[in-house]
């Protein structure tokens, strides 16, 4: 039953377990139980997960309810494809200390970058400023 | 024009410890209306009658800075009752010695000047008020004049009465604006008393919404939206409890115009609202029908057909019908009829978007568009049938088609913008093709269901979908009709005044595609490929000039803008330089540039001549000629351009043409214009091209597309 040929439209998704990714580059996996005109989605039993390198840990969220805006894709997951990933699950604890030492380093190496740059004169804007425009 | 910037930002309803302030400008568009509820408006009411409400400065000025306000009791903090008047008043005296100036306002705020402010004593004044209000909204209703210092009299209705009696022109054309004055807000009952009300920020915020979105009242009282309105209103306590649960919202259109409701736009419907399908062929809403639409009578493929072998032939692609190939589209006795009748009175051709145009039914289950009967045929107009004319509010005489575009129609949007009438879709409703595919996909869920237990046939898919589904014990929580609500809305949002406007190139894509499907059916004899279009119908056009509102007895006019009715932001003057010391190279990139926009007004033209032959289907017999009129002087302004301007008896240099070539858009445009000119145009053509062909070739290294020019040119001779 195709709704609109053509079209972007969720209402087929609906009921359907959905990866999520969001603007401020959170995932979220969950069953997609309702939408509106604005793709504000209504999630449930909804889970973050985090990626790092190879590893990645889910935290169990609940209902999420996520204003269309910050919506960057979503796509349906196969639940029987679903878990034939080379990633490795590892606990809560273990993958937000990953995150962390990843930020770090991210830091570290930006650090070394603006100072690199301010050395030669030059300066980039920081992207996140320039955000939402 | 003091705003509640002082606060720090502009609309902060629900934020903690700030000041609220009570704003009134006259662009009303520009700062709407500010939470109310603050012990300050208490105060104001001392002070209404002897000061307007655009005036707030001196007072607000005082006060501003001394008050911080609790956000859970809105009273002041104890400072200001700590320091009384006199003490302030002892201080500032002092300093106004060294300055005059400073003193004139200090004085007025905490000296001679200042009225007694006690908003312990105003607020019980209030109180008192409040509570004669049920005798005071019988006393005060039909009051011509307004008493401002009847505060909590007034009525919401009669305050939008009022309004809309201020209202020099009733054509209250802008609905993102207008609608504001006309809506019956849905009021709630006030539990308690004036203290719990009047603190309850959002409660008075949602009244104030309404009517204050764009418009500008400026003898209202401040108060009337500082405190909540009783509402005597006995027939709306048997309104559905959820209707007034839901916030009011502004009543700025999602899509297009939506009407203005009672229910905001953002609940789904409450109750199935489920004509029968017979019912809603009946009687369709009329408003998709206005004039000027045409009374376009759709004729099929002659009448040798019968309806079921209409309904059998495969669904075109022009319909994007939802059906599964094997579900033949139903046909009521009625419809039945009215397909044979139209396939009696016409054997005349039709074309896709006359099919989109026309508000029928008979459109979608007449199923292929078989493209050959699409050339040649010259149909003829004919008034609708008897059956028809329940679909069309208009007498059914020949009017122009809704397609008439003022001069230029070619899919360029400047031609459109530039006009001083707007047309605008009527999206108000869905259209009725949109409306039947909802409905049948309604009964389609409903017989899925019903045949849920016995479905032998279902791929395995699907099945195991509905498997899932069952198990799944929170599926379906979002309800059938509540999913044919949001595909309603983007169906709405697919209406258009000219889908070859609006949406070009899907539309020529999907009739290439048809072209070649049909093309191949031809050769071969295998089963059509089945493509689901979407369906971008074309809707009436409104015609809508925008006025601004104007209220008697105020000086001026509102410019209000909005969705509808942009506002200019940007002045752009065009100013021709004219300099007497050019250099050479200016005057080559001068040269350049008007070659450049000769190559850009020419392209324009060859794109409206491309557009005749579609133009030509869906004109009238009588315009015809004038379109082939139009079409010819477009070809002989296009060649004019092309070979330099001003002929004399020859053409002596062929310099502009060959700048033309030189630039990579001008060679591709002359490619594009060689099928239409005549032979001799097109010969002259060719042999100025040879004329300079070295040099041309030379340019062309980097573009290759001059052999594209000498394919076209010598298949064409």
């Amino acid at each position: 039953m195709n709704y609109m040929p053509g079209t972007a439209s969720l209402i087929e998704d609906i009921d359907k377990k959905h990866l999520v990714l969001l603007r401020d580059g959170r995932t979220l996996i969950g069953f997609l139980r309702s939408i509106d005109q604005f793709a504000n989605l209504v999630l449930h039993q909804t889970v973050e997960r985090i990626h790092v390198g190879k590893k990645y840990g889910d935290i169990p969220r609940g209902i999420f309810v996520v204003r269309g805006e910050n919506v960057v894709l979503l796509g349906e997951i196969d639940l029987e494809k679903e878990n034939d990933t080379p990633l490795q699950q590892v606990s809560i604890e273990e993958i937000l200390e990953e995150q962390r030492v990843e930020q770090q380093t991210k830091l570290e190496a930006e650090k070394l970058k603006v100072q690199a740059l301010k050395d030669r004169g030059l300066s980039i804007p920081r992207a996140d400023t320039l955000d939402e425009y | 024009m003091r705003h509640a910037a002082e606060s720090g930002d502009e609309f902060c309803p629900f934020q903690g410890p700030r000041t609220f302030h009570l704003v009134f400008s006259p662009q009303g568009a520009d700062c709407n209306v500010k939470t109310p509820g603050s012990p300050k408006s208490a105060l104001d009411v001392g002070k209404i009658p002897q000061e307007s409400p655009f005036l707030p400065a001196q007072a607000d000025a005082g006060l501003a800075e001394d008050i911080s306000c609790d956000n859970h009791t809105g009273f002041l903090s104890p400072s200001l009752e700590d320091c009384p008047l006199d003490e302030d008043e002892d201080a500032f005296q002092g300093l106004g010695e060294e300055d005059e100036e400073i003193d004139q306002f200090n004085d007025d705020t905490f000296g001679s000047g200042a009225v007694d402010d006690d908003w312990q004593e105003a607020h019980e004044r209030l109180a008192e008020l409040e509570e004669k209000l049920p005798v005071a909204v019988n006393e005060h209703t039909g009051n011509g004049e307004r008493d401002e210092m009847d505060l909590l009299g007034d009525h919401e209705e009669n305050l939008a009465e009022r309004l809309s009696k201020m209202v020099i022109e009733n054509e209250l054309e802008d609905p993102a604006i207008m609608r504001a004055v006309q809506t019956r807000p849905v009021l709630q009952p006030q539990p308690g008393s004036l203290n719990s009300s009047i603190w309850d920020g959002s409660e008075v915020l949602r009244r104030i919404r309404g009517p204050l979105l764009a418009q500008e009242m400026p003898t209202v009282s401040v108060l009337e939206y500082a405190l909540p309105q009783r509402p005597p209103q006995g027939p709306e306590d048997d309104r559905d409890l959820s209707e007034r649960a839901l916030p009011r919202r502004s009543t700025s259109p999602i899509i297009g115009s939506p009407p203005v409701r009672a229910v905001p736009i953002g609940t789904p419907p409450k109750q199935m609202a489920v004509p029968s399908f017979n019912q809603q062929i009946l009687c369709p809403k009329p408003v998709h029908v206005r004039p000027p639409m045409p009374p376009r009578y759709p004729a099929p493929y002659g009448e040798r057909m019968s309806p079921n072998q209409i309904c059998s032939v495969p669904n075109s692609s022009l319909l994007g019908h939802p059906f599964p190939p094997s579900v033949p589209p139903v046909l009521s006795p009625l419809q039945r009829a009215q397909l044979l009748g139209g396939a009696q009175l016409q054997p005349g051709r039709m074309s896709p978007s006359q099919f989109a145009r026309v508000p029928g039914f008979v459109g979608s289950p007449l199923a292929a568009m078989n493209p050959k009967l699409l050339q040649g045929r010259v149909g003829q107009m004919l008034p609708p049938a008897p059956g028809f004319r329940a679909f069309f509010s208009a007498p059914p005489s020949a009017t122009p088609p809704p397609q008439q575009h003022p001069p230029g129609p070619g899919p360029h949007l400047q031609n459109l913008r530039s006009q001083a009438p707007m047309f605008r879709p009527d999206t108000t409703h869905l259209h009725p093709q949109h409306r039947r595919l909802l409905h049948q996909r309604q009964q389609q869920n409903r017989n899925q269901h019903r045949n849920l237990n016995g479905a032998g046939d279902r791929g395995s898919h699907r099945s195991s979908h509905q498997d899932h589904l069952r198990k799944d014990p929170y599926a379906n929580l979002m309800l059938q009709r509540e999913k044919d609500w949001v595909s309603k809305i983007q169906m709405m949002q697919l209406q258009s005044t000219d889908p070859y406007l609006d949406d070009f190139y899907y539309q020529n894509y999907f009739e290439k595609l048809e072209k070649l499907s049909a093309a191949e059916e031809m050769q071969g004899d295998g089963p059509k490929k089945e493509r689901t279009k979407l369906i971008t119908p074309q809707v009436a056009k409104l015609e809508h000039a925008y006025k601004p509102v104007q209220f008697e007895g105020s000086l001026g006019k509102l410019t209000v803008s909005s969705v509808n009715n942009p506002r200019k932001m940007i002045d752009a003057v065009v100013t021709s330089r004219s300099e007497d010391d050019e250099t050479k190279e200016k005057q080559v990139r001068d040269k350049r540039r008007k070659t450049l926009v000769i190559i850009e007004k020419t392209y324009s033209l060859l794109l409206d001549v491309e557009d005749y032959e579609r133009r030509y289907l869906l004109s009238l017999e009588e315009e015809r000629p004038a379109l082939m009129d139009e079409r010819k002087h477009k070809i002989c302004s296009m060649y004019d351009n092309l070979r330099g301007k001003l002929p004399g008896q020859e053409r002596p240099s062929d310099d502009h043409f060959v700048q033309i070539m030189c630039i990579r858009k001008g060679k591709r445009m002359v490619a594009r214009i060689l099928p239409f000119l005549s032979t001799e145009q097109a010969a002259d053509i060719l042999m100025t091209t040879a004329r300079n062909l070295p040099f041309l070739i030379k340019k062309d290294a980097q573009d290759e597309v001059t052999h594209h020019v000498g394919y076209l040119s010598f298949g064409s001779l």
